[in-house]
């Protein structure tokens, strides 16, 4: 994780701005991700942390700047960004999972329908991924059926099914009763640990001071203040990066 | 009776509102021509342009055929028996003196204004209709000799004995059938003998207003109050036929003499042979025609007819129902379009079709489209549209109600792995909308069922309309009522169940 510095770039942000008709939520962000680098991005609620996020796979239509996403301008009007998605795995709140389709279903249909790989051999991936997140034995289960820390696995374990390059997670634990947190973050360490980029948006500051290369601190549309985990929790240099942690702390 | 010699205007049905009525029925009906066919008579209709116009044969009519035009329904003149044929004293006539002279007819049950204007554009060679000759009539038409002579008449339930006049009548109700020579000699001495009338416009309902006691006498043409009562409708009548118009035959002015001559020397020898009168008391006289059935041999009797109606109402439902699918599916997705102008497309169609009655576009394209065109339309194609664009209005929004439904976040899960939005739309939203809708459209079905009685208008012959066509014979409105609404309610019954195995099935 050290080497993140001198990793070349994966994703990259500058001057970018969102607004909800004349609401603007996002006044001017610039970031760097390097290639394998684990970025916490965290603050209070409203501070556009998941609209940044969704900006990056441009779930949002951007109002202004650049962002360019695993070599994709993803600003680029012309760019196809379907390509660009099937590079960025994206992980929710709130699991959505499809319901109508049993949780092997629920993995292989990116691959089946946008990536045209054979029936057999999504299911073979996709059963491996299972193993991956320790849910084989319910590969042909319903999702309503499972526990939220299982369905929030699956979720993951369909959003690896495309092989993506950078991983998203837009507050993945924040639904899940206490007791299911832990299994969701130990398969988000693992893929750490095998070099995936990710960027996080957490409320977990023990994770992301364990997980994280580094740490941004968003207020009020800006980022407020960046830094490696023990510096911005150690010693914020911000007095509203101060107030925050001490709330939340 | 002066007042009723001054009512020229004709046919007792049509008598007083034919003028103020006279702008509207030419505007429906006049392009409908020969287009106004029931739908059970499909053979008639096939062979409606094709027809001959015979030449003026210099010698015999023998061989000939002539398309002869008649109303669908005005018992005892025309009406469908409990098998669905076209019987009556004119279809009697007019068949009878045929054989007589030798020549062949083909009866078309166009409706009574359409057959006018059919008989206007020579697409038939004649019209017998229960029709009075008139003044203003005879200006277009040539008219045989008088075959019958009508009149009005008054009745009462037969249990009641207190009515014997028109001087037992004050203070009391009566009915007559709206714009009949028997309204208009109610309303005449309705202030002499201190009652008030009530209209309506079917006999049959007349005769149950009178049965039910909401009206203590009935004023009716002899003919039709004749053989009401011979049919054992419950009535009897107390008051001698007031003199009335008389009925005859017409050809178009200048056409077909031949015909109206041999249907003037037939009709001759008819009633020399006694054959005429033996016509007439079959309909007006004999009690025991069709008498003391029980309610079991109605139900034999008119289950054919019926039958066939509840097959026209299961088709026309289904290919409506089809129809009304694609034609919401196709507009719901416009309504959730980011296109302001297909998303205006759409509100508007809805707007249209869900914002005014099934029965005035049930109207419009049986009776106006073939105005605007030139082209009689198919009463089966003018019932799907009509069905079909009102259901779809509805299911435009059971279709976008259910896909806003489903959360949001299906969509962005779906486009996040990178599905296009058809794509995403085809595989994660549209198969949860349907688990939503399913039980709307289910409704919309049944709906729908119900709603292709109001066909009945414009004369298809779906269930409701051969359940009218019976009772106007037969005057057992009450029971034909309910063998035609147990019918319906069976067969919503085996709807809702397929309906419901269906939903578990596909929908699990």
């Amino acid at each position: 994780m050290s080497t993140a510095v001198t990793a070349p770039s994966k994703i990259s942000v500058k001057e970018l701005t969102k607004s909800f008709g004349s609401n603007q939520v996002l006044k001017g962000i610039n970031a760097q991700v390097a290639e394998g680098e684990v970025v916490c991005v965290i603050g209070p609620s409203g501070s556009g942390k998941s609209t940044f996020l969704r900006c990056l796979n441009k779930l949002e239509d951007i109002t202004g700047g650049h962002v360019t996403v695993d070599g994709f301008d993803v600003t680029d009007p012309k760019v196809d960004i379907n390509e660009v998605r099937r590079h960025i795995g994206m992980v929710f709140q709130h699991f959505n999972l499809f319901p109508h389709m049993s949780v092997i279903e629920n993995i292989m249909l990116a691959p089946v329908e946008s990536k045209k790989q054979g029936r057999d051999e999504a299911r073979a991936s996709a059963l491996k991924l299972l193993e991956r997140v320790g849910l084989a034995e319910k590969a042909d289960a319903r999702p309503a059926s499972l526990s939220g820390g299982q369905k929030q696995r699956v979720a993951i374990a369909r959003a690896l099914a495309m092989n993506p390059d950078i991983m998203l997670f837009d507050e993945a634990t924040s639904a899940l009763d206490p007791e299911m947190v832990g299994e969701v973050l130990q398969v988000i360490k693992d893929l750490a640990r095998d070099g995936m980029t990710m960027v996080l948006v957490t409320h977990e500051m023990g994770f992301a001071r364990e997980v994280a290369d580094r740490v941004l601190f968003m207020a009020d549309g800006v980022i407020c203040e960046q830094g490696r985990p023990e510096d911005l929790f150690g010693n914020p240099q911000q007095q509203r990066t101060r107030d925050f942690l001490s709330k939340v702390l | 009776m002066p007042r009723l010699q001054k009512t020229v205007a004709a046919r007792p049905r049509t008598a007083t509102v034919i003028g103020a009525l006279l702008a509207l029925a030419a505007m429906l009906f006049s392009a409908a021509g020969a287009a106004a066919a029931p739908a059970d008579t499909p053979a008639a209709t096939a062979a409606a342009a094709g027809s001959a116009q015979p030449a003026a044969a210099p010698s015999s009519l023998s061989g000939k055929t002539f398309v002869i035009g008649t109303d669908t329904t005005f018992a005892p003149f025309e009406f469908r028996d409990a098998g669905g044929e076209l019987t009556g004293i004119d279809m009697d006539i007019i068949r009878e003196i045929a054989t007589n002279q030798g020549f062949a007819v083909e009866i078309k049950s166009l409706g009574f204004n359409a057959a006018l204007q059919a008989l206007s554009s020579n697409q038939v060679d004649g019209v017998i209709a229960g029709m009075s000759i008139t003044e203003p009539r005879k200006q277009i038409y040539d008219f045989s000799d008088p075959y019958f002579e009508s009149g009005v008449q008054m009745a009462v339930a037969k249990s009641n004995t207190d009515i014997k006049g028109y001087e037992d009548l004050k203070g009391k109700t009566v009915t007559a059938k709206t714009g009949s020579e028997g309204e208009t000699f109610a309303k005449s001495i309705a202030d002499k003998y201190g009652f008030t009338v009530k209209s309506l416009d079917q006999s049959a309902t007349m005769y149950e207003l009178v049965k039910s006691g909401n009206a203590v006498a009935v004023f009716d043409d002899y003919p039709v109050l004749a053989y009401g009562i011979s049919q054992n409708n419950g009535l009897k009548a107390v008051s001698e036929k007031e003199k009335g118009g008389s009925y005859g035959f017409a050809v178009n002015k200048g056409q077909n003499p031949e015909l109206l001559k041999a249907f003037n020397t037939g009709l001759a020898e008819l009633k020399s042979s006694g054959k005429y009168q033996e016509i007439l008391d079959k309909y007006l006289k004999d009690p025991t025609q069709a008498a003391e059935s029980s309610f079991w041999d109605l139900l034999a009797n008119s289950f054919p007819a019926l039958m066939k109606g509840l097959g026209n109402t299961v088709l026309v439902t289904a290919i409506s129902f089809a129809l009304a699918m694609l034609i919401g599916l196709f507009m719901g997705f416009l309504k959730i379009s980011t296109s302001v102008v297909l998303r205006g497309i759409a509100t508007t169609f809805v707007s249209i079709f869900r914002g005014t009655p099934l029965l005035v576009w049930a109207f419009f394209f049986y009776f106006g489209i073939p105005q605007l065109t030139g082209q009689p339309i198919d009463i089966w194609v003018a019932g799907v549209l009509t069905l079909s664009l009102n259901a779809g209005a509805y299911i435009t929004e059971i279709v976008r109600g259910s896909i806003q439904s489903v959360d949001p976040g299906q969509l962005e899960a779906s486009r996040s792995l990178g599905l296009g939005y058809a794509k995403s739309m085809q595989k994660v939203v549209v198969p949860q909308a349907f688990k939503i809708m399913t039980p709307s459209l289910i409704n919309q079905l049944i709906i729908m069922l119900k709603d292709s009685s109001l066909l009945l208008a414009i004369g298809f012959a779906e269930l409701l309309y051969q359940g009218q066509q019976i009772y106007a014979g037969n005057f057992r409105i009450t029971e034909t009522l309910l063998i035609v609404a147990v019918m319906y309610f069976v067969v919503i019954m085996l709807l809702t169940k397929l309906a419901n195995v269906a939903d578990k099935r596909f929908n699990k």
